[in-house]
């Protein structure tokens, strides 16, 4: 199997804030082969290098885990994993009402 | 054998199924098609290439090039047809309705002079979709009236301190204490800025290190703040006027802003995609023009008691240049048609035939150089015409996007793409077969600019038909062998490339990419080549009023037997037949004045003998 993508979860699995911040730190970790615990949650994804298309892919590994379909522009517009982690809770919150966080 | 030591046709059995006089079969679909009618009466405008009299024939192109000048009378002639309205579409006024029909229109003037088909407005093309794509109905219309009245827009985007690097362009837009903008900064290599009415402006409106930080503005360039005198020289397309432009503290109104502030790079990611389908459609004329030079001397120049063309060696390399059009006309058709059938996967296929077309047609340009002999390189005499092209040829291929820019759009899509649609469709899941990519007169939806993607998904419905053609093609029977064979072995390179792509390490999706997943990124441009091949084909194949020329095998199976070529490993060459039968219709084409893309159209020519401008 592809170390690409991990398998879509089920929309109500891992949508706690902490699970998809978490999630997030372990993917931009990956991409610039860094330890997780060295990833800045506030720091620009664009100050570590993944801007313009590449910031791209991370949406495309969002909805590949989550099951969503977000705007490709995702990481642009929140342009941190702090930022990204609180749009997609919202998101996922808004859809998946009565979910515990 | 064909027997290449007469100039008269061959006999038709002998050659490939039609043949020139059989152009009228191809345009059978199209008899209503204004589009291609208008691309008849721009040939006929140009008039006879060979025609020494001829102000817009090769013999003035050239003299205007050694002076470095735009060819004055060919500006005229444009304006007169109102090449301007091209531009411009169909729901604003303009002629604009079909990327296909725009690229071969523009291929007519590449064929002729690049330099003309630039700097006579190419970039205006380039500069008015951002308007089309977010302009207010006001900027549209200001943009439509300036170019329907044979006026100019730039496309003022590049600093020669950033080059492909948008990101990190400098020129700033920063508010105005009474609104508007004030801008500071310069913009180089802009064609035209120095004569032209406006310019669209890449500006930073966001100190920012991010993809937000940049914004469109269609600015007047009337004002006498703005200094427009550099010119930058150019090796090739030596009478386009390259400029540049400095702004000290220039207002602009706050009404000049296109769309969103911030939302300048998304567009530019976008409607490039448009550019980047459309313009190697173009350049396919200048291949077109370097084979018809090099058949023209190699049909002349005599070499062990015959023509040079008579020699195997020569004979193989005129034919895989055509073959090479065919390739770059079908992956350049298929991308253009994308662009209204499916323009959430155009992201990808643009960036594909944007790096492919160039870099066929260089490669191609380098070996019919070598069979000119010194005649490419001297500029003067009856072949003189080659040391131009050749020299346009890298600034045009170059030109709004690299091969390495493009392959770098692709690069990061490429695990998506394997997991998505690859590996299905390698797997069995098979694509249904959908035609209308590949028939070349059908006709097209409107082109919506607000349904390109900045990614793919991971969709991708041309190369995951290649295990579909493959199928289809071990069904049809013996005449078939040889390209279902082909079809096959590309289907494997689709599971393989699948394989490689997933296993891509991080780092290889990213900005540090190793030339591991460029390799990867160039193979998987190569499988979308042979699939556009393919479909051009089979729909040709499968259409009873289809051109007979593109529904044999034969031409198909020379396009994957060079594109398997560059894949590797190295390959028994084509076999002399096929080089034969192929060679047949060039020549053919040659002497008809045919095109010698996918639609073989008629030429302007007065009937005199296809020679170089001295003769």
């Amino acid at each position: 199997m592809t170390e690409t993508t991990s398998a879509p979860a089920a929309p109500a699995d891992g949508m706690a804030p902490q699970a998809i911040r978490a999630w997030l730190v372990d993917r931009v970790a990956y991409y610039l082969e860094r330890n997780p615990a060295d990833i800045d949650e506030g720091t620009q994804l664009a100050e570590m290098g993944l801007d313009s298309v590449y910031a791209l892919t991370l949406c495309g590994d969002v909805e590949d885990r989550f099951g969503l379909v977000v705007e490709p522009t995702l990481a642009w517009d929140h342009p941190t994993i702090d930022a990204i982690t609180a749009h997609l809770a919202a998101a996922v919150g808004g859809a998946q009402e009565g979910v515990p966080q | 054998m064909t027997d290449l030591l007469t100039s008269e046709p061959t006999e038709e059995s002998e050659r490939v199924a039609g043949g020139p006089e059989g152009a009228s079969d191809g345009e059978a679909g199209p008899l209503t098609d204004p589009a291609l009618d208008r691309v008849a009466v721009l040939e006929a405008l140009l008039g006879d290439p060979d025609d020494p009299a001829n102000p817009l024939g090769l013999r003035a192109v050239l003299d205007a090039d050694e002076r470095g000048e735009l060819l004055t009378a060919g500006e005229e002639a444009l304006a007169g047809f109102g090449l301007g309205a091209e531009f411009v579409p169909v729901e604003f006024g303009g002629r604009f309705e079909r990327a296909d029909r725009f690229a071969l229109l523009m291929r007519s003037l590449f064929r002729r002079d690049a330099s003309l088909a630039i700097g006579h407005g190419v970039t205006s093309f380039i500069a008015a979709l951002p308007v089309w794509a977010d302009g207010s109905d006001a900027q549209r219309r200001r943009v439509a009236g300036l170019l329907r009245g044979g006026g100019r827009v730039v496309a003022a985007y590049t600093e020669l301190d950033h080059g492909s690097d948008f990101a990190r362009i400098a020129l700033t837009a920063r508010p105005a204490p009474g609104g508007g903008y004030l801008l500071d900064g310069g913009k180089q290599l802009v064609n035209n800025i120095g004569r032209a009415e406006a310019a669209v402006l890449f500006a930073r409106t966001d100190e920012r290190p991010c993809s937000r930080g940049h914004s469109h503005l269609l600015v007047d360039l009337g004002s006498p703040a703005v200094d427009r005198s550099a010119r930058y020289p150019t090796s090739g397309v030596r009478g386009c006027l390259l400029g540049g432009a400095d702004f000290t503290d220039t207002p602009v109104p706050a009404d000049a802003l296109l769309g969103e502030e911030g939302g300048a790079m998304e567009t530019v990611l976008k409607v490039f995609q448009v550019t980047r389908c459309v313009l190697p459609g173009m350049v396919v004329g200048l291949g077109d023009r370097q084979l018809r030079t090099v058949l023209s001397f190699a049909g002349e120049r005599q070499l062990y008691r015959g023509p040079v063309s008579a020699l195997p060696l020569a004979r193989a390399t005129l034919t895989g240049a055509f073959v090479d059009l065919l390739i770059c006309d079908a992956l350049a058709m298929v991308a253009a048609r994308t662009l209204h059938l499916a323009p959430q996967e155009a992201s990808v296929r643009s960036a594909a035939v944007k790096y492919l077309v160039p870099k066929l047609l260089q490669d191609s340009s380098y070996r019919l150089g070598v069979l000119l002999g010194a005649r490419s390189y001297v500029r003067e005499g009856p072949y003189a015409g080659f040391q131009k092209t050749a020299r346009d040829l890298p600034v045009v291929a170059l030109a709004h996007a690299s091969g390495a820019v493009c392959l770098s759009n692709i690069v990061p899509q490429l695990p998506r793409l394997a997991d998505r649609a690859w590996r299905p469709a390698a797997s069995g899941t098979r694509q249904p077969y959908d035609g209308s990519l590949f028939r070349l007169h059908d006709p097209l939806p409107a082109l919506d600019l607000g349904r390109l993607e900045l990614t793919a998904r991971g969709a991708d419905g041309l190369a995951a038909l290649l295990p579909e053609f493959a199928d289809d093609l071990a069904r049809r029977g013996p005449g078939h062998s040889e390209l279902a064979a082909l079809a096959a072995e590309f289907t494997g390179h689709l599971a393989d490339l699948a394989d490689r792509a997933v296993a891509l390490p991080p780092q290889d999706r990213t900005p540090l990419a190793g030339r591991r997943a460029f390799l990867l990124a160039e193979r998987y441009v190569l499988l979308l080549a042979a699939a556009a091949c393919l479909g051009v084909w089979r729909a040709a194949a499968e259409d009873p009023a289809g051109d007979p020329f593109l529904a044999d095998p034969r031409w198909a199976g020379a396009a994957l037997h060079r594109l398997a070529e560059r894949l590797g490993p190295r390959r028994d060459p084509l076999p002399e037949s096929v080089v034969d039968a192929l060679f047949a219709e060039l020549s053919a084409r040659h002497e008809a004045a045919c095109t010698f893309d996918l639609f073989r159209t008629r030429l302007a020519t007065n009937g005199g003998p296809v020679k170089g401008v001295d003769s």
